[in-house]
């Protein structure tokens, strides 16, 4: 069994170099490609000889090939010792020199029978080579020795080498040492050394390590590997162990004796699986290569996915920037990642999201490096690309790179504005940044601008909403005035003149007949007299403040009957002025409503006062609130001018108004309808006639327990997302 | 000289007993209303010489009262007293139509307005 372990080792050994060759013919461009290949050339001649070797029984014959499969073998070390030359950029030409003229002459030898072995054969299954005196041990030392020489230059290459180029070189040492260990235990046996013989299993080994060292980790730069081209492969790879594993299996025992009809019989069963496995496997390797070696392309579908359907989508900002950070970081595996956005208030840009960072309290101040680098160029900075091109960074940028622990920053460019920074980190894999990775992180990099900008803009909106909601009620409060200065100045018109004709009374000696005691009645019935007029004034500038202040935002349970006495309060007068009359049918017992008490108020202040200025001379509003089922229904009804048909649709546009210019901003019931919206309402045009007057409604859910619970969750919901 | 005789109209009660307290001790006849209808009533019946008015009440119209008053023989000497304010542009057009004064709330001195009254009365 050992021996056949042995035999199918070789082959694998032959195959999988001759695979890494062929690409390495076909893509490579550089000498050490070259070099590279020529190794698995000779290994291949090594795996080949040997398997043939093995095969045979014919001891002429194996005497040969072993010495063809040892050609192979000698130049191993002097051509790896040739790569990390080349790798490494060293100069050894006159060593390497020395090494190739000796390899040439020990193969010459070893060629014309002169290297000191033989062969035996072993397990009475095959031909093994075997060591007969000294020449050949020496020669296995020296081959030792350039190895040990050459796993010395790799190993300072490791250390001086930077990112994924030592990840490389650590594969190649740990290949390289594999792989050697494996063919020095080879070679021990040969010199009648008894190790277990695992030789060939770890050269194997050295061929897969190497071989996922390229695919995954672009050793030696090849980074175009065509799946076909290793799918083929792999099934080269399983059609011929198919085909040798039961011709031999069979040869060896069961028709031990008979071995050309066992052959013949093993090549039929071979060809028999061949046949209806090669679909399979030919899916199961697509699929293979498909996870494991290309996976980096799902990787951008996903990411694509992602931010299309996921993260680009969201308006709330700090939502958007957390769920890129995590998306981010998710997806490439990220050992750290931050987005930053510009403070236009302090010229800088600050972290909004962030995972890992060395410190995230970092900040890049406009005319830092970095970011004039960014606005003048709007161009990436990708360390390892600088490191290469081996410019020096000054320590003030290096310092804010530490602290981002970044090792490529975007800018996210907005109108020609740098608007934010994405600054990712090294990969967990340690890989670099490829082109690949650029070519799908610049564009992201831009689209996030735009979504962030949305964002931005939709905070914005919601924040000048707010503005306009409360200049509107500014606005409106402006016209009311009139009857407001009215309600003030009365009461302070009157308490004043009390207290002076009191006064002037005593003073003119008018009061010169009446009595100290009658004096003092008198002037306790003036003060009573101001205090009530005072508390007038004071009472509606209460309302007027209290109605001018901006709401809480916070809702509760709300007397629909009293805000509607409430309001009336501030806008009767006026009324009572224009001589319009108001009616309300406020159902008793009507139940709460679950509303922004201020912001309720307004509505209703909007839609009466609206009412109150469609009427032009005389008439009435009627103000009903009833209870159907668990709506809660306000009408408000004037008998005013109307709204014509073709106004209707515009009713609710901003900027619409059918007031002369300059007694409304138009915003009214644009506002009202969104203040309603909010706080769960709805409002609507009933009925409207030229010349009749118009009903609007107001509709709100009845506050039933239910309903107050659901909304105190929605809201403690949206308060923790913005919290968040 | 007989001191002037006054009829006020104000819906304001509080601002006509005000009146009262500082007129009636300083021997003015002065006979109130509340409502407007009343007070032109009671300005028909009393013939004043100085009718105090408050410009904006309920049902009321100051442009239409003027006009009334100015149409009764003997025509009595208007005075607004008012809080509403549009800026001065019904101060100016009232002043126009011959009101003899327009007054704002809080009136700053009742010496003033006594005065107003008579030299309404004496001229």
């Amino acid at each position: 069994m050992a021996g056949l372990i042995w035999t199918i080792s070789d082959l694998l050994v032959a195959i999988t170099c001759a695979i890494v060759m062929f690409i390495l013919l076909k893509y490579g461009s550089k000498k050490e490609h070259y070099l590279w290949a020529f190794f698995n050339f000779i290994l291949v001649i090594w795996g080949g000889g040997t398997f043939l070797a093995e095969l045979t029984k014919n001891s002429n014959i194996a005497t040969t090939l072993w010495r063809i499969a040892l050609v192979g073998a000698v130049p191993t070390s002097t051509v790896c010792y040739h790569i990390i030359v080349v790798l490494g950029g060293l100069r050894r030409q006159k060593l390497l020199k020395i090494f190739y003229a000796y390899c040439i002459v020990l193969c010459s030898a070893i060629l014309l029978g002169l290297a000191g072995m033989d062969i035996v054969y072993i397990n009475n299954s095959f031909y093994q080579l075997q060591a007969i005196d000294l020449r050949f041990k020496i020669a296995a030392v020296i081959w030792v020795i350039i190895i040990a020489l050459s796993m010395y230059e790799l190993s300072r290459l490791i250390h001086k080498s930077y990112g994924s180029e030592r990840l490389q070189y650590k594969y190649l040492l740990v290949g390289w040492l594999t792989g050697f260990i494996g063919g020095g235990i080879n070679a021990l046996l040969m010199c009648g050394i008894k190790v277990f013989p695992i030789g060939n299993i770890l050269v194997c080994i050295y061929c897969l390590l190497v071989t996922y060292a390229i695919l995954r980790h672009k050793l030696l730069d090849i980074e175009i590997i065509i799946k076909k081209s290793l799918v083929f492969a792999g099934l080269l790879a399983a059609v011929f162990a198919i085909l040798i594993l039961p011709t031999i299996l069979i040869q060896e025992y069961i028709l031990r004796t008979a071995s050309f009809v066992g052959r013949i019989i093993g090549l039929a069963i071979s060809g028999l699986i061949i046949i209806l496995t090669m679909r399979r496997i030919e899916t199961f390797l697509i699929n293979v290569t498909d996870r494991f070696l290309f996976q980096k392309k799902y990787d951008y579908k996903e990411l694509l996915k992602t931010f299309t359907s996921e993260v680009l989508t969201v308006l709330n900002l700090d939502e958007l920037m957390s769920l890129t950070v995590d998306k981010l970081d998710d997806i490439i595996k990220l050992k750290s990642c931050a987005v930053l956005l510009f403070d236009e208030e302090k010229q800088q840009f600050n972290v909004m999201a962030s995972h890992n960072l060395k410190d995230p309290s970092v900040k890049l101040i406009r005319p830092d490096g970095i970011v004039t680098f960014m606005e003048e160029t709007h161009g990436y900075l990708l360390m390892s690309e600088l490191k290469k091109k081996k410019l020096t960074i000054p320590s003030t940028i290096q310092e804010i790179i530490d602290k981002l622990n970044a090792e490529l920053i975007i800018p996210m460019v907005m109108h020609e504005d740098v608007i934010g920074v994405l600054s990712l980190g090294k990969k967990k894999s340690d890989e670099d940044y490829d082109q690949d990775d650029l070519d799908i992180l610049l564009p992201l990099a831009r689209t996030l601008a735009i979504a962030i900008s949305n964002a931005q803009l939709f905070v914005e909106l919601s924040k000048t909403q707010a503005d306009a909601a409360q200049k509107e009620k500014m606005a409106v409060i402006g016209t009311l005035s009139a009857g407001i200065n009215h309600e003030i100045c009365n009461p302070l018109g009157i308490a004043r003149g009390q207290c002076e004709a009191f006064l002037l009374n005593i003073k003119d000696g008018l009061y010169k007949a009446k009595s100290t005691e009658e004096l003092l009645t008198k002037a306790k019935e003036i003060m009573a007299k101001v205090i009530k007029e005072t508390d007038r004034a004071t009472a509606i500038t209460k309302k007027l403040s209290g109605f001018a202040k901006p709401s809480k935002g916070e809702s509760e349970l709300i007397d629909v009957a009293k805000e509607v006495d409430e309001v009336m309060g501030l806008v009767g007068y006026e009324l009572k002025l224009e001589k319009i009359e108001v009616e309300k049918h406020l159902h008793k017992d009507l139940p709460n409503i679950f509303v922004d008490r201020k912001q309720f108020q307004e509505m209703l202040f909007n839609l009466i006062r609206n009412a109150g200025q469609a009427i032009v001379e005389k008439g009435k509003i009627k103000i009903t609130a009833q209870h159907k089922k668990d709506k809660m229904i306000i009408d408000i009804q004037d008998t005013g001018a109307g709204i014509p048909k073709d106004k209707i649709n515009q009713l609710f546009n901003p900027f619409f108004t059918t007031k002369d210019p300059g007694k409304g901003t138009g915003l009214g019931l644009f506002i009202v309808r969104q203040v309603v919206e909010k706080n769960g309402g709805r409002i609507y045009l009933k009925e409207t006639n030229v010349g009749e007057g118009t009903t609007f409604t107001l509709e709100f859910p009845v506050a039933t327990p239910e309903y107050v619970a659901a909304m105190k969750v929605a809201i403690a919901k949206e308060q923790a997302q913005i919290a968040k | 000289m007989p001191k002037p005789r006054i009829v006020a109209i104000d819906d304001e009660v509080e601002f006509i007993d005000m009146l009262q307290n500082y007129f009636v001790p300083r021997d003015y006849v002065i006979d109130v209303a509340i409502r407007g209808a009343k007070g032109i009533e009671l300005v028909k019946e009393k013939k004043p010489d100085v009718v105090l008015m408050d410009l904006k009440m309920p049902g009321i119209d100051g442009d239409e009262v003027l006009r009334l008053l100015q149409s009764m023989q003997p025509s009595p000497k208007v005075i607004f007293i008012t809080a509403y304010d549009d800026g001065g542009k019904t101060k100016a057009r009232l002043l126009k139509m011959g009101a003899h004064a327009c007054l704002d709330k809080p009136l700053p001195s009742l010496k003033d307005l006594e005065e107003i009254i008579n030299k309404a009365a004496g001229g």
